[in-house]
């Protein structure tokens, strides 16, 4: 151990735990979960490899481009951190030294990309259509509202029919919006920059719509919610509606004849232990058929982390992996973040298999 | 171009993308879960034997070094390159080649995942015994070539009771076969065993052939406290006095309790001391009648003794068992468990005296230890603590490890009754050997004259 060489980290990467960084003992515990490591194979696409890569950043080692194929591929999915026996919470580590390097000015285009963008635009669509355009003026939103939609970037862009679906059935329980949403700066986070001005702009937001609570419809933007607004109250989609169950009952939800499985979000899911809404509103709807690895075991679909703009192969594989999973005799696979959606969508072989938001499942049941 | 880039590129021709020299793929291939580092000069992963022996030929050639690896879950440096040269990472080389029943054997190449092997076999109601607690990543050939051993041992032995044969590709990229699919065999020195345990240092394993197990039929586990670890360690020789064969035979201390508890906190365990967890296995009659008469030898001895046959229940007790060791920052995040010193083994009568031995040389040192491990067949694991950051608590750790290994061999034991002596025991072999060493020494030079494979290890250079 050079603790003399270690004052180089502190200096260079102040958002790395020290601790946590020795922590890992090297057991290689990690290899038998990380689903970058299943794809690509070699130690530095493993939670282990990037430790010692980190380690050596932090004491000082010179830098070279591929480093980046290791640090910039951890999709911060958590199975290694929930699995670690030595308690190391990896892709912290892997955000703390994405942060450090990009402070130094060092990063991808890709990751320059994402930050312009997302400076520029407020969404990481580089869209410069309005962020409710999918709001159609049947629609009446209150003014001022406790409980507030967080609709997010994919949503409010891609899968707009999503946003309009979710904020129907949240209008009519009294949910409003916010006036000028921005992108909750997750997608910043997770690839080293910082992501105050958004933080900012929606702090602004909230205290004008007077929010105590948001409710999210992507697991992103719930982690990055929660962890930056300490002081209200965050929900996921299925956590709100599944609390409203008996409303959603009353207003007509009928039960239909499909088996569905649930894809778990690693940010829902792992993350915030997101696990019985979701599926409380699929039982209330249909068949459930859990996948193979489920709950804290749950694999990622390779989307996070910025993996899905920067490494769009090794994404795309590392869903394909994720699909070995979907048991037999099912119609969809439901899930609750629209990356995740979206990844499993471009991963999928089966056209007979749909992947919904679970808001699809619900809408259907509704109509 | 330089020499480096001229046997990248004939590297490069046989293993096309798969062979990489940067900075950051070399580092993650220079350590494994012991302290010992050492950087390679290439990485590459084979994809077949006629690859390997390619491989070798150019090694042989250009007098560079290569250090076999698996999983690296080697807690002693055997499968860092602490002269550089080549790592082999053999983990892509990972195909069940056959399952044949009736001959009572696998045939697998090196790179397989333990728990793959039995996960294949398990619909055949077979499986490979050796189970180390890294078993979900720990790869056969990295067993093959540190001779493994795991929960199961004391009663069904360790990898080199199930070895019939090894391909093996030679330090200058010949092939040979130590074995056959024969049961047994009486036919000159016996080389499948003389690779076991060989540490990469003899030849690289291309292909095995395994003898495997029938599933029993019940497993069933009786979890005992004792007031203390000597009279748990005692109480070992005291099963086998009186004619029970457990399956597994496992010594937490209390410290470790605590720790698999934190991993599992809803596992059921005895919390009032030091606990052995007996396994019993085979038909319903025999386990019943074993677990009876454990539990009668042992109420002498024992402070509580608790019974489970839930499979869900042991299932969730050996997964938190298996992975206690590296644990115990979750008992106190400021310490790191260093594997140093950790895999001492004696004959079993002599326990209670290693036991001893371990607090005092810990105490003098003002370390807590944690003991754990496969004490039914002598070994004990000692787990020790420190806080990483703190270069006093490194020194004692260091002292606590050399004194663990030497009182280990004064006392008739081994410095490692299972994890290998790789780079960081080899300084003990000579001591506990004696003259065999030299014999290792003149196998090792006959069969790899240049010292390419796996140079640093065993002591030898
Ligand atoms: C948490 C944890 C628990 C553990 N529990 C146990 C336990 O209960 N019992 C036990 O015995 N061990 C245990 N170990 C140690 C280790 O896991 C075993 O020794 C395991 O067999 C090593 O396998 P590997 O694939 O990781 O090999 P590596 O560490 O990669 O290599 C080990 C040695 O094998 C050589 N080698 C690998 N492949 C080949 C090949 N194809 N040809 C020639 N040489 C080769 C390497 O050069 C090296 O010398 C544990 C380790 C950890 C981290
Ligand atoms: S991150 Fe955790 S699981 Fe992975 S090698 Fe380090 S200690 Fe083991
Ligand atoms: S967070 Fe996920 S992708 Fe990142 S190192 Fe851990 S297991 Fe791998």
């Amino acid at each position: 151990m050079n603790f003399d060489k270690m004052k180089y980290g502190q200096k260079y990467f102040p958002d790395v735990d020290v601790r946590d960084l020795y922590r890992c003992v090297s057991c290689g515990n990690c290899r038998s979960v990380c689903p970058v490591f299943e794809v690509g194979g070699w130690e530095s696409t493993n939670t282990r490899g990037r430790i010692l890569i980190a380690r050596n950043l932090y004491e000082g080692a010179e830098f070279e481009e591929e480093i980046f194929d290791s640090i910039n591929t951890c999709t911060t999915c958590g199975i290694c951190a929930k699995t670690c026996p030595a308690g190391a919470n990896p892709p912290a580590l892997v955000e703390g030294i994405r942060k450090g390097l990009v402070d130094m000015g060092k990063m991808t285009e890709t990751q320059k990309r994402i930050s312009e963008t997302v400076d520029e635009f407020g969404n990481t669509l580089k869209s410069e259509e309005k962020r409710n355009s999918w709001l159609t003026s049947d629609i009446q939103v209150p003014k001022k509202a406790d409980v507030v939609y967080f609709v997010g970037c994919l949503d409010s862009y891609r899968y707009k029919e999503t946003a309009l679906k979710t904020y129907k059935i949240l209008n009519k329980l009294g949910v409003g919006l916010l006036e000028d949403e921005t992108c909750c700066g997750s997608p910043l986070l997770r690839i080293g920059f910082s992501a105050e001005k958004q933080t900012d702009h929606n702090r602004k937001q909230f205290i004008r719509s007077g929010t105590k609570t948001v409710v999210v419809g992507c697991a992103g933007c719930y982690n990055t919610l929660k962890s930056n607004f300490p002081e209200l109250e965050i929900l996921s989609v299925s956590d709100f509606l599944s609390k409203n169950i008996e409303k959603l009952k009353s207003a007509g939800l009928k039960k239909l004849d499909i088996t569905v499985s649930f894809h778990d979000p690693c940010h829902y899911g792992r993350d915030n232990s997101i696990f019985e809404s979701p599926r409380k509103i699929i039982l209330e709807i249909c068949t459930l058929k859990e996948m193979k690895n489920t709950k804290e075991k749950s694999k990622c679909c390779g989307g996070g982390g910025g993996v899905r703009t920067g490494y769009n192969d090794l994404s795309i594989e590392i869903a394909k992996r994720r699909w070995e999973d979907l048991p037999k005799g099912v119609n969809a696979l439901v899930t609750t973040c629209p990356l995740c959606v979206r990844n499993m969508r471009d991963s999928n072989s089966n056209p007979e298999i749909q992947v919904l938001d679970i808001i699809d499942l619900i809408e259907s049941a509704l109509e | 171009m330089g020499k480096m880039d001229k046997i990248f590129n004939e590297l490069e021709q046989i293993v096309g993308n798969r062979v990489r020299m940067n900075a950051s793929d070399l580092c993650c291939y220079s350590a494994d879960a012991s302290q010992i580092r050492g950087m390679p000069d290439f990485v590459l992963f084979p994809i077949s034997v006629e690859e390997v022996s390619e491989i070798m030929k150019i090694a042989n050639k250009y007098n560079i070094n290569v250090t076999a690896r698996g999983a690296g879950t080697g807690l002693a440096g055997g499968a860092v390159p602490v002269k550089g040269g080549i790592v082999l990472d053999m983990t892509k080389m990972d195909k069940i080649l056959k399952i044949d029943i009736e001959n009572l054997l696998v045939v697998v190449e090196p790179g397989v995942v333990q728990v793959d092997l039995n996960e294949a076999l398990k619909p055949y109601g077979f499986f490979f015994p050796p189970d180390p607690g890294s078993f979900a990543t720990c790869t056969v050939g990295g067993q093959i070539a540190n001779n493994a051993s795991g929960m199961r041992c004391v009663k069904y032995g360790t990898v080199k009771n199930y070895v019939l044969n090894l391909e093996v590709i030679m330090a200058d990229g010949t092939l040979m076969n130590t074995g056959s699919e024969c049961q047994k065999t009486s036919s000159g020195y016996d080389l499948s065993r003389l690779f076991v345990g060989s540490e990469g240092t003899l030849g690289i394993i291309t292909k095995a052939t395994l003898k495997i197990m029938p599933i029993p039929e019940c497993r069933k586990l009786v979890m005992v406290s004792f007031p203390s670890s000597e009279i748990a360690g005692k109480s070992v020789s005291t099963v086998f006095s009186a004619g029970v064969m457990p399956s597994a035979c496992e010594i937490l201390d209390k410290t470790s309790v605590d720790v698999l508890l934190k991993l599992d906190p809803n596992v059921i365990l005895p919390k009032d001391g030091d606990v052995i967890i007996f396994e019993v296995d085979g038909s319903k009659e025999a386990v019943d009648s074993a677990a009876d008469k454990l539990k009668e030898t042992l109420t002498p001895f024992a402070s509580s003794i608790l019974v489970t046959d839930d499979p869900d229940e042991m299932k969730k007790i050996w997964a938190a068992r298996s992975l206690v060791g590296a644990a115990v920052s979750k008992l106190d995040p400021t310490k790191t468990r260093i594997y140093v010193g950790e895999d001492l083994g004696v004959p079993i009568k002599k326990l209670p005296e290693m036991i001893k031995k371990v607090y005092e040389v810990t105490d003098k040192e003002g370390l807590l230890p944690m003991i754990y491990g496969h004490i039914g067949d002598g070994t004990i694991h000692v787990g020790q603590f420190i806080d990483v950051l703190d270069q006093n608590d490194w020194d004692k750790l260091n002292r606590a490890a050399d004194a663990l290994h030497l009182a280990a061999i004064e006392i008739g034991g081994t410095v490692s009754s299972e994890h290998g002596i790789g780079a960081a025991r080899g300084k003990y072999l000579k001591t506990q050997c004696g003259n065999s060493f030299n014999a290792m020494k003149s196998i090792k030079n006959a069969l790899d004259p240049k010292g390419i494979l796996n140079p640093g290890k065993l002591g030898f250079d």
